[in-house]
């Protein structure tokens, strides 16, 4: 983030695809978008992704999400998950992940001078880099 | 005695040898050029390689029974060791050695998939690369292809053993 995003050389856009084999995924979703609208995304995804395993299994995304915010902020999440407005910036995400073929996660679609490069997968910083640094001397 | 040529051990011989040649050349095929594969500009080819040996990597890594050094090891080596070895098995040649090479790797293979689904792990196969979760169907279809590596190899040397029915000499 620090190398490319804050120094301006890359636009990251952060897209969600909940996958139907995964039972929680979407309410994990809506949970992150409520928590990006107070601008406490980054906390929020962080404790779900290290914190993943426990969650897909016993479904307690709420919980998870409450350990990293304050019980004010935590008030104004649970209005949004359950205010059903977030479904739609969802499925428009989903949507948009179709039309590029996305069937596993993560997948990042790189845009760089009108030509597209959708990889699905993993990616260690080092090869993120490397590829990073080639498609902007292009 | 003469060998018929259409006998039963040759004909499992044969599917043995189109069924898992063919598999082994898609399965290595596959970790090395799926689910990423932008040939062009080369930079690209290279990270969609780079990326799809990751993919790999986490999925050998899932099953929790090497090092870090060994399943950089298995990464880099088992895609190419499955296209060569499958090729050789289509081509027939060399194909006993060959056979009882890719008949211990199936049953490598097939020991690590059923010791992680009686642990209950919740992890992809990881046999073709794209994202297949590990389920009683995977270990009856490795079982199954593991039975016929292993008849295809045996009747491979019991065949052996016996004159070819095209160079036998005929019977006056």
């Amino acid at each position: 983030m620090d190398d490319y995003v804050t120094s301006g050389k890359v636009y990251l856009i952060h897209r969600d695809f909940p996958l139907a084999m995964h039972a929680h995924s979407r309410v994990a979703a809506r949970y992150a978008r409520a928590a990006a609208q107070l601008g406490k995304v980054e906390s929020v995804e962080q404790a779900l992704f290290v914190n993943q395993e426990k969650w897909e299994q016993t479904g307690d995304i709420d919980g998870t999400v409450a350990a990293v915010l304050s019980a004010a902020e935590m008030a104004k999440v649970r209005a949004l998950v359950k205010g059903g407005t977030l479904d739609a910036a969802i499925d428009k995400d989903f949507a948009l992940g179709q039309t590029y073929r996305v069937n596993q996660t993560p997948t990042t679609v790189f845009h760089c001078k009108g030509q597209t490069y959708p990889y699905a997968g993993v990616m260690s910083y080092d090869m993120l880099k490397q590829f990073l640094d080639q498609l902007l001397s292009q | 005695m003469q060998s018929n040529p259409f006998n039963l051990r040759r004909a499992i011989i044969l599917i043995g040898r189109l069924v898992l040649g063919g598999i082994f050349a898609y399965a290595g095929y596959a970790k090395l050029f799926l689910p990423n594969f932008i040939f062009w500009p080369l930079f690209a080819l290279r990270f969609s390689l780079s990326t799809n040996l990751a993919n790999f990597a986490v999925q050998v890594e899932s099953y929790n029974l090497l090092s870090h050094t060994g399943v950089s090891f298995v990464v880099h080596t088992l895609p190419f060791a499955e296209i060569i070895l499958g090729l050789l098995l289509l081509i027939g040649w060399r194909f006993r050695i060959w056979a009882t090479i890719v008949t211990l790797i199936m049953l490598g293979f097939f020991a690590a998939v059923v010791h992680s689904y009686a642990l209950g792990m919740q992890i992809n196969c990881g046999c073709f690369a794209t994202p297949e979760p590990l389920t009683i169907k995977t270990v009856l279809r490795d079982g199954a292809l593991v039975a016929l590596a292993l008849l295809m190899t045996i009747f491979a040397f019991i065949e052996a053993r016996k004159p070819h029915p095209w160079s036998a000499r005929e019977k006056v």
